[in-house]
């Protein structure tokens, strides 16, 4: 098995001089500047010599005291090994440009688009930098730069006035105060690009194609997202994604809040996931601290992070059925009536509903309650029951299986490459679990198998997403089995400014690998977090996976997906 | 503008007709007449009361979800909270709706969009501010995306508060909007 170590011996043999401040973490982690002029050819030799098939994303840090700005290539592997490579390449903050991986990993694009949106950091040979998040009077300010003025004095309340158009129409924007102006918050000169609507307009090859728009409002996507799809008859030849109609500027806000207040905000990234993001978070935290959680906390977070698989994977399954069903919520009704089962046992945890911040560093707010043992063992059962029954009812379901069947196929190599995440990663045949590629907790100690499906294809998502759901009830039977006495929280005080440091770690959330990358520079917020959502890697996934199927289709592919699009948006 | 130009009656019935009258107008006015002109007849009689009671129990929401408390919603709305108690049932386009229920964060991009979903709205319609991020911009105040005067475009009748408020408050306050409607003290209805 590849470590880490011998990954940069490795390299460090392959490219002499190009690998500065190499750092071994761990056997699964390995931290490095590269060579700016060598990046592409690193991570070249990554992907065909040493089994690095997936590029989990990449971060961009202002480092404003040096003068500097970063991007950190995240690397790492679909099961081959365990080792993520953190590769590290700095760039001057004047004009600052750094080479383009998109030629090497489809999934670049917007990772890239994003770092270029938000920091200014030009990519070479990207082909389309275009805004991905942000609105176009945003676009030049970049805002996550460390200086970006007016944060937060003139960002607070802010106020949209209504500004009558040329054309007669309306438009709702944030005008510039003269505040802003006097502080220099409004960008002189703003990046040229065509707009989103003339990209796709381009597109347009002949009299018997058009345009049809899916949003930005979904009934049954906890979020807003506009998927534009180019129809030639019944036929979809391109798909367009914009995305950003919900993006709060999470994590340009963490950075202005204590240590402990961002976990409230994890919460609120993706909200039907909200204890699998707590714990992504606080994990992180706890790395830099170097914390060790007490046993029993690590049983209760495994517990709570369970359950909340099962609650989002049947509201994730309830959109999709009534998407497909059209008119009827029969089965989504059912499945409501279900989640709130498991809701109300989460919520007789952690007090809440859907914000829990629940997972502390350390450790968790609080004890479980003393009946909840007892009422796991009416609830459990009965969700199970309740499963066995869809699985059923789905595999015998004509209907059903003539929408679902060989709708939306995913072969397992394409999945690899375009970087997909999670159940719908899995039911193309990828065995990728973070909670066996990169174990957290109490999850090595506990027996369960990571679901995969055969084809790939919207039947085997919904699938795999059940039968995840009957795993994770055996979870969570073994952990009140084996779940011990003892302290919930770290004994001494957890201080309150974190030593100077950096993390990345990831957790199974379930939509699929979600990583935080958290740095501290010793302060008592953090210098930067940056997340790797899952559902944004699925959501760039869509527009070529809708190329060539039936306009019937569209909703059940981009519903099997299961979306969470604040989580992507953030 | 007599009837007969438009329905092909004989001329001495129409020349009867507009001698009628109703609520004290012309007859051919009323047979001719304008949305707002209907509106205005109502008003003058009782018969408002009845329409206010019909519209008060059959307030149908836009399914929306625009961020947490969008979850919430799909709860409110479905067989738990079961919202179909109080005549309130989730639509999914805004052409068949009355309630716009704001469920969270509105940003720079969506608020032309957001818009134009109400504007796209039949009158007559209400719109129930739900969260704190719609009232306020809540835990996102300082975000640079996130806009805080939504009471400035829409006529919000009823805030509820919370992150996430639970669906049980989400029916109390759709309570709360029928007693306003009930009393004529909502914002936007005519009567
Ligand atoms: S009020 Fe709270 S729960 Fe509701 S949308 Fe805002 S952050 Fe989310």
């Amino acid at each position: 098995m590849t470590t880490a170590s011998e990954v940069l011996s490795s390299l460090q043999s392959a490219f002499p001089g190009a690998i500065k401040d190499p750092r071994v973490e761990s056997d699964a982690r390995l931290w490095a500047t590269v060579d700016p002029k060598r990046i592409y050819d690193v991570c070249k030799y990554l992907t065909d010599k040493l089994n690095f098939d997936h590029y989990s994303g990449s971060a961009g840090v202002d480092w404003i005291a040096n003068n500097e700005m970063e991007v950190v290539e995240i690397m790492a592997s679909h099961g081959a090994h365990p080792v993520v490579a953190m590769l590290k390449v700095r760039t001057p903050r004047d004009n600052p440009s750094i080479k383009s991986l998109t030629g090497l990993y489809w999934n670049a694009d917007w990772y890239e688009r994003e770092i270029w949106e938000m920091f200014g950091i030009n990519f070479e040979n990207h082909s389309g930098l275009y805004p991905l998040l942000l609105s176009d009077e945003l676009m030049g300010v970049w805002p996550w730069r460390k200086d970006f003025k007016g944060y937060p004095d003139l960002t607070t309340g802010q106020r949209a006035v209504a500004l009558p158009t040329a054309n007669g129409y309306t438009e709702f924007r944030i005008p510039p105060t003269p505040a802003e102006i006097e502080a220099g918050t409004v960008p002189k000169e703003r990046p040229k690009y065509p707009s989103f609507r003339e990209r796709e307009e381009a597109e347009i090859k002949s009299d018997s194609e058009m345009i049809m728009h899916l949003g930005p409002q979904h009934a049954m996507v906890p979020g807003p997202f506009l998927l534009d799809i180019l129809v030639e008859g019944e036929r979809v030849r391109k798909g367009f994604l914009d995305v950003g109609y919900i993006h709060k500027g999470i994590e340009k806000i963490m950075e202005n809040r204590t240590w402990l207040q961002g976990i409230t905000y994890t919460d609120r990234m993706c909200y039907v996931a909200s204890l699998s993001n707590n714990e992504c978070y606080c994990g992180a935290v706890e790395k830099i601290l170097g914390l060790e959680v007490p046993e029993r906390a690590q049983y209760i977070r495994v517990i709570v992070e369970e359950l909340s698989r099962i609650q989002s994977h049947l509201i994730g399954t309830g959109e999709f059925l009534t998407l497909i069903a059209g008119v009827g919520y029969a089965p989504w009704q059912y499945m409501i009536i279900d989640r709130e089962h498991v809701i109300s046992l989460i919520e007789s945890v952690t007090g809440a509903r859907l914000t829990h911040s629940f997972v502390r560093f350390g450790g968790v707010r609080n004890d479980l309650p003393d009946d909840f043992a007892e009422k796991c063992k009416i609830t459990l059962p009965y969700i199970k029951s309740r499963i066995n029954e869809f699985i059923e009812l789905f595999a015998q379901d004509p209907i059903y299986d003539l929408r679902m069947k060989d709708v939306g196929v995913l072969p397992a190599e394409t999945a690899k490459e375009v970087g997909i995440a999670g159940p719908a990663l899995r039911a193309s045949g990828v065995s990728y679990d973070m909670r066996v590629e990169d174990p957290i907790l109490v999850y090595p100690d506990l027996d369960f198998k990571v679901i995969t499906g055969t084809k790939g294809d919207c039947a085997d998502r919904i699938d795999v997403r059940l039968r995840e759901i009957l795993e994770s009830i055996y979870i969570i039977e073994q952990c009140l089995d084996r779940i011990p006495s003892g302290p919930i929280k770290p004994e001494a005080k957890v201080p309150k400014k974190v030593p100077a440091g950096e993390a990345y770690y990831r957790v199974e959330d379930p939509r699929g690998e979600m990583g935080m990358y958290v740095i501290s520079d010793g302060g008592d917020k953090p210098y930067r977090v940056k997340v790797r959502g899952p559902f944004y890697a699925t959501l760039q996934t869509l527009p070529p996976l809708l190329e060539g199927v039936y306009v019937a289709d569209v909703v059940a592919i981009a519903g099997s997906m299961d979306g969470c699009p604040s989580e992507a948006d953030r | 503008m007599g009837i007969s130009d438009v329905i092909p009656v004989p001329v001495a019935i129409d020349e009867e007709l507009e001698k009628w009258t109703i609520f004290g107008q012309p007859v051919a006015d009323v047979w001719f007449t304008t949305t707002e002109k209907i509106h205005q007849i109502i008003e003058m009689g009782p018969i408002k009361n009845i329409f206010n009671w019909g519209r008060k129990n059959s307030v149908y929401f836009l399914m929306q979800p625009m961020g947490c408390c969008g979850v919430e919603m799909f709860v409110f709305g479905a067989a738990p909270y079961d919202s179909d108690r109080f005549g309130c049932i989730p639509r999914n386009t805004p052409r068949q709706t009355d309630v716009m229920i704001m469920s969270g964060y509105i940003t720079r991009k969506y608020l032309p969009v957001f818009k134009n979903l109400w504007e796209q709205m039949p009158e007559p319609k209400w719109c129930i501010a739900i969260g704190e991020c719609a009232i306020s911009g809540g835990p996102f105040y300082d975000s640079y995306n996130i806009i805080q005067n939504t009471a400035d475009y829409f006529p919000i009748d009823v805030f509820i508060p919370g992150c996430p408020p639970r669906p049980e408050q989400f029916l109390e306050g759709l309570m709360q909007l029928q007693e306003k409607i009930k009393q004529r003290k909502d914002k936007r209805g005519y009567y």
